[in-house]
């Protein structure tokens, strides 16, 4: 295998991209996150799942200054190096999960941190799930430990359009701005079916159905789609007409919809069956935004084809079903089929929207991958890889910094007990941005401030 | 001469028959790499099935009409679901499909009569390897209450298990009232469900004659129904579950047990591992779900991954449960967890099978030993990996079907595509 070593002009386009996406977005609440201090390491003899589809075995990585820089068999070691055999072990990309609501509904499960859905009205796209994330919830160490490098919060699903999403480094601090993911841009939660219609139903209030579901989500985007204008029209104007005339008020709603329209703000919907999904690309297409994932999407593969066409990704359960009417139609080869529609160019996502299951992802992306291998679909572990990986990472927007393993991307990489696709594997050390954040060797580990000295005070927590 | 003759017709002809209906119902699994469900080690040998029942189990061959050879694959005991609500509830969120929680009963309410044998659940659950489970009601506004039955997950309109064969009750932190209140509740139930006797139960109208002096009754708004299910409690050491997490109310659930003798099992029991020595040493045999490491309430905080692998290594007899919706066989993975995290593997087989038969008395199940059901599994490989899948699943010696609604609507999506689907 060739040798490849990271490419200068690279990394300044880099920084450049993202400063100049950054340009596009409020200027409040910036990320200001840092990596920690990063180790040089060479990940010695290592059997490789990339991410992006591919599997290389007994294959050395190089992680140097917060970057993958060289991929390759027998890698020279030099001197500032440290040495990580990875011998009949296995590295993949950090694991990243596209459905989170780490923070927003965080543990211990308490009426007065639940902050995930503000379900006060059916849109409320004015919401940030940002401004919700408890940074001392105890679950991102434990996701961590399973891998997770990178994942993206989102508000629930009790709205038709929830509000923001962002998306986060699993290193815990004590701001949310110092652990966002530099550049990566908001997602906009909307749902489908039964919750919104649910909540306000109850209330004999809009929507009560799903037809007021879709009433619902028109108007707002013909709101937004009359805003959009009015700012268009006030940013065409010249330097003086833009002097003479007023510029539009701000309206936290409506910036937020324009942005989706403007293609800032990526969409990501709760929807479960097919008749609803393909609604919901109806109602894109009339407005002219563009959907990136739906979520749960128990039906999907009554539409794989459709999404596929659509560039359409699906963040899927591996086996989750029947706790409602619409998660009732489960197949387990849900991902699979999705994966495999229109000769392989389908985007399937496992996903865990659960505190336990963002901890073992790659056991789902293992059911998943064998449910689709009994079906008769011919799918390598390489490839269902890219579930947890680079998948979830185009979905979020931050397929160009992570979400493979390649040469110029993000140091964050996992190294792994044995084969991932196995229940008994275990994330051994877990990097990001090239900085050691779990070993399990030494029990180096994060606790957040929860942790500390609540059960016996002269000890962390899981010490117990 | 003829006399003889005739005899040996007559017997040729007997044996003939005997051979046929001996045969129709034996089946053969040879060559099985058995984990028997109380051995700590494997073994290879030939499982001889007869009339539902395990007639050998060894390595001697047998003739039989119907020959598995499993080729070394993987043969456990039907796995065991300790906390559903199979055959209860077909969707959670629909509560007329809900048959779990009842209006005038609580502490005699059984879900029995409600169990439906055509759920969906049940394939479901059986072609993922769980062969029977316990159904639970929903808890109850008393802290001890609910009748809970076991069923075979064989999909017979007749339904085999055992009714109301384990009460449950919940103690810990409630939004409502102070814990100090749900103990002393709980032990003023103790007390009058010890305080029957056996002429009271003989008839309604003496139950209804003794009610009437106990303040307790009319407080907690309790049937005949109900006396009748304390009484059994008191009377018959039926099996407890108290779910429970907390150390400091796993104790004070150990004194309980202590002073009223009661048969108990302590379900979640997330700070076990505070405590373990005290469980060890009353033999309280503890449901867990050992994937579940999040501290989910203040109850909760010594959560750990480990946990299970802890709580072997104090000696204490462990089943496995999962969150109580749908996906039972999700203990499988579970138990891969456990694994993964420390517990040895024979444990963790034995948590998915004969530590509920001994925990809850039926010795027939949970176990691969001559005289037991012949409740097995053929995996296609490692069952505690969760990319296994059960070949063969046998309930009472029954091959049973392992098609699902859910493959169906598999099949409809990936074969027969220029057809519309509705016509797959």
């Amino acid at each position: 295998m060739k040798i490849l070593y990271i490419n200068n002009i690279f990394s300044l386009f880099l920084a450049l991209f993202i400063s100049i996406s950054a340009v596009s977005q409020n200027s409040a609440f910036k990320s200001t996150y840092a990596p920690m201090p990063h180790s040089n390491v060479l990940l010695k003899n290592g059997n490789i799942f990339d991410g992006d589809g591919n599997k290389f075995l007994n294959t050395d990585i190089i992680l140097q200054d917060g970057k993958i820089v060289a991929i390759g068999k027998d890698l020279p070691r030099s001197m500032d190096l440290e040495v990580v055999d990875a011998t009949n072990k296995w590295v993949t990309p950090g694991i990243i999960d596209i459905h989170s609501h780490m923070g927003v509904y965080p543990a211990p499960s308490v009426t007065t941190s639940s902050d995930g859905n503000e379900s006060t009205s059916p849109v409320t796209a004015d919401v940030w799930a940002e401004h919700s994330i408890w940074v001392q919830d105890p679950q991102f160490a434990l996701a961590l430990k399973g891998g997770v490098t990178s994942f993206h919060v989102l508000p629930g699903s009790a709205n038709l359009i929830g509000g923001r999403g962002v998306t986060a480094k699993n290193i815990q601090r004590n701001t949310i701005n110092s652990m966002k993911f530099p550049g990566a841009p908001h997602s906009l939660k909307m749902a489908c079916g039964e919750n919104p219609k649910r909540v306000y139903g109850n209330r004999g209030q809009a929507p009560s159905t799903r037809m007021g579901n879709v009433a619902g989500y028109r108007k707002s985007w013909i709101k937004a789609s009359g805003y959009l204008s009015k700012l268009d029209e006030y940013e065409n104007k010249s330097k003086e007409a833009k002097e003479m005339g007023y510029k539009p008020q701000r309206d936290l709603e409506l910036e937020t919809l324009a942005g989706v329209l403007r293609g800032d703000i990526l969409v990501h919907n709760h929807c479960y069956r097919a008749e609803e999904m393909a609604m919901m690309i109806d109602i894109a297409n009339e407005f002219g935004y563009k959907i990136t994932a739906f979520h749960h999407a128990v039906e999907a593969y009554k539409i794989a084809d459709l999404l596929a066409d659509n560039n359409i990704c699906a963040a899927l359960w591996a086996d989750w079903w029947g706790f409602k009417h619409e998660a009732y139609d489960m197949v387990q080869s849900n991902i699979a089929i999705v994966d495999q529609a229109r000769n392989g160019t389908g985007c399937a996502i496992v996903h865990s929207d659960s505190e336990i299951g963002i901890q073992h992802l790659n056991q789902e992306a293992s059911k998943a991958l064998a449910a689709g291998v009994r079906a008769g679909f011919d799918i390598s572990q390489a490839r269902a890889m890219k579930w947890i990986t680079s998948n979830p990472a185009k979905a979020a927007g931050i397929y160009d910094e992570t979400g493979s393993i390649k040469v110029g991307k993000n140091a964050d990489v996992v190294l792994w007990s044995e084969n991932p696709f196995s229940v008994y594997s275990l994330a051994e050390k877990v990097y990001i941005d090239g900085a050691l954040a779990y070993d399990r060797d030494s029990g180096f580990e994060p606790a957040s401030d929860f942790d500390i000295g609540i059960l016996n005070p002269a000890k962390n927590r899981i010490d117990e | 001469m003829k006399s003889s003759k005739f005899f040996k017709i007559y017997v040729s002809f007997c044996l003939i028959l005997f051979n046929q209906i001996a045969h129709a119902n034996e089946i053969l699994i040879t060559n099985a790499n058995i984990y028997d469900g109380k051995s700590d080690k494997p073994f290879v040998g030939n499982i001889l099935i007869k009339s539902g029942k395990i007639q050998s189990i060894s390595d001697d061959m047998f003739d039989a009409e119907k020959i598995i050879n499993a080729n070394g694959r993987i043969v456990t005991p039907g796995f065991i679901a300790s906390d559903t609500e199979i055959g209860i509830v077909e969707i959670g969120a629909l509560s007329v499909t809900r048959d779990d929680s009842p209006k005038i009963y609580n502490i005699g309410f059984s879900i029995f009569d409600a169990f439906n044998p055509n759920s969906t659940l049940i394939p479901w659950n059986r072609a993922n390897g769980i062969t029977s489970a316990l159904s639970l009601p929903k808890y109850s506004s008393s802290p001890i209450g609910g009748l809970g039955s076991f069923f075979d997950l064989n999909s017979e309109l007749n339904i085999s298990g055992k009714k109301d064969m384990v009460m449950i009750g919940r103690v810990g932190g409630s939004s409502s009232k102070s814990r100090a209140e749900t103990f002393a509740l709980m032990e003023d139930i103790l007390d009058l469900a010890f305080s029957i006797d056996s002429n009271t139960i003989k008839s309604d109208s003496e139950i209804i004659t003794f009610m009437n002096d106990i303040p307790l009754v009319d407080y907690l708004d309790l049937h005949v129904r109900d006396m009748k299910a304390l009484y059994k409690l008191a009377n018959e050491r039926l099996p407890l579950i108290i779910e429970s997490n907390r150390a400091s109310d796993i104790l004070k659930l150990i004194k309980l047990k202590k002073k009223y003798d009661l048969n108990l099992i302590i379900m979640g029991a997330q700070e076990a591992t505070l405590v373990s020595s005290q469980i060890a040493e009353n033999k309280i045999p503890l449901i867990v779900n050992p994937i579940n490491n999040i501290p989910n309430s203040f109850d909760e905080l010594a959560s750990n991954i480990n946990a299970s692998a802890r709580l072997e290594q104090a000696g204490i007899s462990l089943m496995f449960n999962a969150p109580r919706d749908h996906n039972y066989h999700l203990i499988r993975q579970g138990a891969g967890v456990a694994v993964a995290n420390g517990m040895s593997y024979a444990g963790a087989i034995k948590a998915l099978t004969s530590n509920f038969s001994n925990a809850f008395g039926i010795s027939s199940k949970g176990v691969l030993k001559k005289g037991a059901s012949a409740d097995l599994i053929i995996w296609s490989s490692d069952p505690l990996e969760p990319s296994s899948i059960p070949e063969k699943v046998f309930i009472n010696g029954v091959d049973t079907s392992l098609m699902t609604r859910s493959l169906r609507l598999r099949d409809r999506y990936i074969k027969n595509l220029d057809k519309p689907n509705t016509y797959r």
